[in-house]
């Protein structure tokens, strides 16, 4: 038999993971269910009457830790970050570039950034943390829309992201897309340019 | 318990202490209301979620008295509805009944012993006019800040000095300041305190809203404030934060001044704004005799409008948000403004302006422009 971790949870879930990445359990049942321990075979069951039955030769280690209420996740650097840091330093992207706004909107849901470059060309932004395949195709069918409209066109694309895969960079240049990697520290250093009285 | 109350009463009662209650409670019986008929002739509502309480009397007809803890928003929302007749609440095992004309309602009860204890109110420290009250936190808590990032911009700072009390609150692009005479309880001495904004707003706008006195107490050592008056009372925690040093960052002199009429110019800025993307900023330019609004530009639409004003100094144009210039043309509350500012980068100063015509002292709304294009 192999070697397994089995969590047993607060609410009743019972989960068995192998050593394998972050990924998700091998088995489990979601609660409401419950845990009937008999020597070697654990069964958990529901009330559909399924049962997940777990055969028990060696337990290696055995612990239960109270881990306390649940506070909340706090993300940082998330894409709605990046997104409000880079409008507020468009510059970034290119000397005398400027905002038009975010969340541009579009027939089929909204661009990230649309800004005026120096010479006041459209460009459409999309942002993304981690630069792969389908942020490039998403980028792609907003510059087709966008492309329709007769105020916007020609709109260029600038594929943004703290990291891009080098297959997004090929495809992103093969169309015609710039892309740019984003420092969100050095973002964040940058004092907004608005007024503030303090 | 089983109790007679008129709809209204009871409909207010329970509305206004359940507006304070958290949306989602961490304990579910922090999101109840209690209802306490222990008295000869009055309901007793109350709610508290260890930050802020709120707690009223309702004249009632007891029969049989008792306490009991329901679901605050439920019990807000039904009231609200229920038709107009006297209301009867009986309280059996762990069921509440309301009935109300032909309506009947059962609600499931919470336990009472699990519900803290109100605060009690802390020293009385004076009495202040209700309508000057709620007019003066109105004027002062619009430039308060309403995310929570930066909390000491979240309050409104109360300050109590020798023979006068001063609001302030600020949220770094404007800021807003009202002062007016009060003699407190001699015993005082000077204190300042940081009183979150949206529950003061709240409590000064219904205390303020009934006329009568408003009764102002603090314990300013155990950070509560409490407000009281025409049946109600309601305690909140105050803010443990210090305020930005705010005396330096108003202007001693200007360079340039306009007297507006309010209405005209702020129907003009909702016009011209229309086009300004999300807020972005509406622009007055300030010629001798005139000022000409503009917003939007050369990727979307624009907009201008010409008014008349009485303008001194030279030729200006200075950009701000239209919604943080709307909410100071609307907190000076008189018919006309005085526009004071220096340059387009520093901030301009709006004041009221009495019937004579002149800067009315006691209130003022500083505002930061935004950066002009280009």
């Amino acid at each position: 038999m192999a070697q397994r971790l089995l969590l047993i949870k607060a609410d009743g879930s019972v989960s068995i993971h192998s050593d394998d990445r972050a990924y998700k359990p091998l088995n489990w049942m979601s609660p409401p269910c419950w845990l009937i321990e008999d020597p070697d075979i654990w069964t958990v069951q529901n009330k559909a009457g399924e049962k997940l039955i777990i055969t028990l030769e060696e337990v290696l280690h055995d612990s239960k830790h109270e881990l306390g209420p649940e506070p909340g996740l706090q993300k940082d650097g998330v894409e709605a970050d990046l997104q409000k840091l880079l409008a507020e330093h468009v510059t970034t992207l290119g000397d005398g570039w400027t905002l038009v706004r975010r969340e541009f909107p579009t027939a089929i849901g909204p661009v990230d950034l649309m800004c005026r470059d120096a010479a006041g060309g459209s460009v459409a932004v999309e942002i993304k943390r981690r630069g792969e395949i389908d942020g490039v195709e998403q980028l792609t069918r907003y510059l087709e829309l966008l492309n329709r409209d007769p105020l916007l066109a020609p709109v260029q694309g600038v594929f943004a992201a703290q990291q891009i895969k080098p297959q997004a960079r090929t495809l992103a240049e093969d169309r015609g897309i710039r892309c740019v990697v984003l420092d969100y520290d050095a973002l964040r250093g940058i004092e907004p340019d608005e007024f503030r009285l303090f | 318990m089983k109790i007679r109350v008129e709809r209204d009463g009871l409909a207010d009662a329970v509305a206004w202490v359940a507006r304070s209650l958290p949306s989602r409670p961490p304990v579910p019986v922090l999101g109840g209301v209690l209802l306490d008929a222990e008295s000869d002739d009055s309901l007793t509502v109350s709610g508290f979620d260890y930050e802020v309480s709120a707690q009223v009397g309702v004249p009632a007809t007891i029969a049989d008295g008792g306490r009991a803890l329901v679901s605050g928003r439920l019990l807000a929302d039904i009231t609200k509805a229920l038709p107009n007749h006297p209301v009867e609440i009986a309280v059996d095992g762990a069921r509440m009944m309301i009935s109300c004309g032909s309506a009947r309602f059962s609600l499931p009860t919470m336990p009472v012993e699990d519900y803290p204890a109100l605060p009690s109110m802390p020293q009385l420290i004076g009495e202040l006019p209700g309508e000057v009250f709620g007019e003066a936190v109105g004027q002062v808590a619009v430039a308060a800040g309403k995310d929570d990032t930066l909390p000491m911009l979240t309050g409104v700072r109360v300050e109590i000095g020798e023979g006068k009390l001063t609001l302030v609150a600020t949220d770094r692009f404007r800021l807003a300041m009202r002062e007016f005479p009060w003699e407190p309880d001699a015993s005082l001495g000077e204190v300042a305190v940081l009183v979150p904004a949206r529950t003061l707003g709240d409590a000064a706008k219904t205390l303020g809203s009934s006329g009568g006195k408003v009764e102002m107490s603090l314990a300013a050592n155990d950070g509560l404030l409490g407000l009281s008056g025409s049946g109600k009372r309601t305690t909140t925690r105050l803010l443990d934060a210090d305020f930005p040093k705010y005396r330096q960052l108003l202007p001693t002199e200007h360079s340039a001044a306009a007297i507006i009429e309010v209405d005209t110019l702020v129907q003009a800025i909702k016009r011209v704004s229309l086009v300004a993307e999300r807020g972005t900023q509406v622009r007055l330019e300030f010629v001798d005799g005139g000022l000409r609004l503009s917003a939007g530009g050369d990727d979307e639409g624009s907009a201008e409008e010409e008014l008349p004003v009485e303008y001194t100094g030279d030729a200006v144009t200075i950009a701000f948000n239209p919604g943080y210039l709307l909410d100071g043309l609307g907190a000076v509350r008189t018919p006309r403004v005085h526009l004071s500012f220096t340059t387009p980068s520093r901030p301009a100063l709006l004041k009221p302006v009495d019937e004579d015509g002149n800067v009315a002292p006691g209130y003022l709304y500083l505002l930061m422009p935004v950066r002009l294009p280009g």
